[in-house]
């Protein structure tokens, strides 16, 4: 199975090109980083940003992209296309602020939306990474949880849940990074 | 980018092939040659974008790097044939580097019996055939149409050429094969590699008469030339006069069917609604396989905005062509569009390339000028000054225009 491994080869090597274009973003909100991530295996995400789409042909067009082969699941495919046809809509209508998913200005979801955690965690199921009630239970009673998750959520990493690496966000400052671990702990 | 160029030797050797004369000798040659060793390709196995872009016009516009689209606008493609360096790049994946040699086209389904040929089998047991031909994907134009609608941003007159392709007729491979009765379509499959293992092969099908028409090749030579990487090489289909993803590149398997292909690239795009739809709706269930396009001319000469004494006359010039039947005539307006008159048009060639217009225009006046061109087929229809929208923005083929000033 030549082709095969060629294809694994080229596929790694998708990621590492993807990983030089870091300008290429799209607006941030649920969803995005899933979106960005699922997109970028295969084209750049310009071919997003330049046409706004119907949720109809934004739906047609997904499909279309896991026949072509995306490797996304239903639920990935579900929380794709409500990203898309919020942020990347045909319709006139400005899209929602990020954070019109919580209830006002809660700080916990300012920081979980600008920090795109919501594009693979959720709060009781698994999306790309472990649901934020997973963490908190296989950390439950360890007192030096919040500062390890601290560190985690900054830095990033790769193999305590699975293969898929999670993404750094040195962006996000000491008092932030507390505050985030704190909430996860607590979901139980 | 010197290390993605093909032998040279093997380039000269197989040209003579393709030219008809001494073609065993130089196969022959070409066969006795090792090929280059295989350079390394990031991603392996591909042509960097980079020496695809080598190898084309600084005025080639790229709209995406993955996957590399780019096209020349139609002031720099004023050319009776287009050249290799200004034809426009499309894929749907990467662009595989297969070696020549080892490669093997597969002929199976519904056949008496399955063959595999070499490319050089192919120039040995069939008639070399040489011919002008368009194609143009079927997305060409997409940029123009409101509201905007997904995929390449074709320019209104990207996505579009008519080199000379040398191969040998599908059909005369096909008899060859035996088609069994109640074949209905042949399929091509390409050999480019998706980013992930899960990518579906592109795999196209065509309906059994346009296989068997004399002017659908397996082609192997682009102006004379070994087709570039890019363009399919070694070997790909040439369905002149339908949408470009007919022509499947880096051609390795034609499967013959009782049925036209089901599969993404068939059901899931290059299709069109039946019926013309409310723009911006999503494609209706009724939508139909896109084949040959509509009538089409660009004008492409002068270049836009071009500065012109009032004393001298303007050349205008540029090209028409349909997907089937012939171009009639080609009519310019220089009223936008309040009255038209007949342009000269060029003696009709190989059916499927384009025709050569030219117009003589004597400003009256200074100022801003414009021209409109509108071909005609030989079915009675006229370009549009908008073709139907459709979800996925295809078959453009809309009035081209370009205006130049008239300076006092």
């Amino acid at each position: 199975m030549r082709l095969r491994a060629l294809a694994a080869f080229v596929f790694l090597g998708g990621f590492l090109l993807s990983g030089n274009a870091q300008d290429d973003r799209l607006i941030s909100g649920r969803g995005a980083t899933l979106t960005e991530n699922k997109c970028k295996i295969c084209h750049e995400l310009q071919h997003i940003r330049r046409t706004p789409l119907s949720r109809g042909e934004w739906a047609d067009n997904l499909r279309n992209m896991k026949e072509r082969g995306t490797p996304m699941d239903e639920a990935e495919t579900a929380i794709i296309l409500d990203y898309l046809s919020t942020y990347y809509s045909r319709d006139p209508a400005p899209p929602p602020a990020p954070d019109t998913l919580a209830s006002g200005g809660d700080p916990i979801q300012k920081l979980l939306n600008a920090s795109a955690c919501l594009g693979c965690h959720a709060l009781d199921k698994r999306v790309v990474g472990p649901s934020f009630r997973e963490v908190a239970a296989k950390h439950a009673g360890d007192p030096g949880a919040a500062e390890r998750l601290a560190a985690k959520i900054r830095t990033g990493g790769q193999g305590a849940w699975g293969v898929v690496p999670m993404p750094p966000n040195s962006g996000l400052s000491d008092a932030d990074l507390k505050t985030l671990a704190g909430w996860v702990l607590g979901q139980k | 980018m010197e290390k993605w160029k093909k032998p040279d030797e093997s380039r000269r050797s197989f040209l003579t092939g393709v030219a008809g004369a001494g073609a065993l000798a130089a196969l022959g040659d070409v066969l006795a040659q090792a090929p280059a060793a295989a350079p390394e390709a990031p991603p392996p196995g591909t042509i960097p974008g980079e020496a695809v872009k080598a190898e084309k016009v600084k005025a080639m516009q790229f709209h995406s790097e993955r996957p590399l689209t780019g096209s020349v606008p139609a002031h720099e493609h004023d050319f009776d044939v287009t050249p290799n360096e200004r034809m426009f790049v499309r894929n749907n994946l990467l662009t595989p580097m297969i070696d020549i040699n080892p490669h093997r086209l597969t002929v199976k389904g519904l056949v008496d019996k399955e063959l595999s040929f070499s490319v050089y089998d192919l120039a040995k047991n069939f008639t070399t055939v040489t011919l002008q031909g368009m194609i143009e994907c079927a997305g060409s134009g997409r940029s123009a149409y409101q509201p905007r609608a997904s995929g390449t941003p074709w320019l209104e007159t990207g996505g579009m050429g008519c080199p000379k392709w040398g191969g040998v007729r599908l059909a005369d491979v096909l008899r060859a094969a035996g088609v069994k009765p109640g074949a209905a379509h042949v399929a091509g499959q390409g050999g480019d590699p998706g980013a992930v293992a899960t990518a579906a092969p592109v795999i196209r099908s065509i309906p059994m008469q346009k296989a068997m028409e004399e002017n659908t090749l397996l082609a192997w030579a682009m102006n004379g030339e070994p087709l570039p990487w890019v363009h399919g090489y070694p070997l790909r289909l040439v369905v002149p006069g339908w949408v470009g993803s007919a022509s499947t590149k880096w051609l390795h398997t034609l499967t013959v069917l009782d049925a036209p292909f089901k599969g993404t690239y068939m059901t899931g795009s290059y299709i069109v609604p039946r019926n013309p739809i409310e723009p911006g709706q999503k494609m209706p269930p009724d939508a139909v396989s896109a084949e040959a396009w509509p009538v089409k001319s660009m004008i492409t000469s002068p270049a836009p905005n071009a500065r012109f004494k009032r004393s001298e006359p303007i050349a205008v010039r540029g090209r028409a062509w349909v997907g089937e039947g012939s171009v009639e005539r080609v009519e310019v307006s220089t009223d936008e569009g309040k009255t038209w008159r007949p342009a000269q048009l060029a003696r009709a060639g190989d059916k499927y390339a384009w025709r050569t217009f030219t117009f003589e225009h004597k400003p009256e006046r200074p100022g801003y000028v414009t021209f409109l061109a509108r071909a005609w087929d030989d079915r009675g229809n006229p370009q549009p000054a908008v073709p139907y929208w459709n979800p996925l923005g295809y078959f453009w083929n809309g009035w081209h225009r370009v205006g130049v000033v008239v300076e006092a």
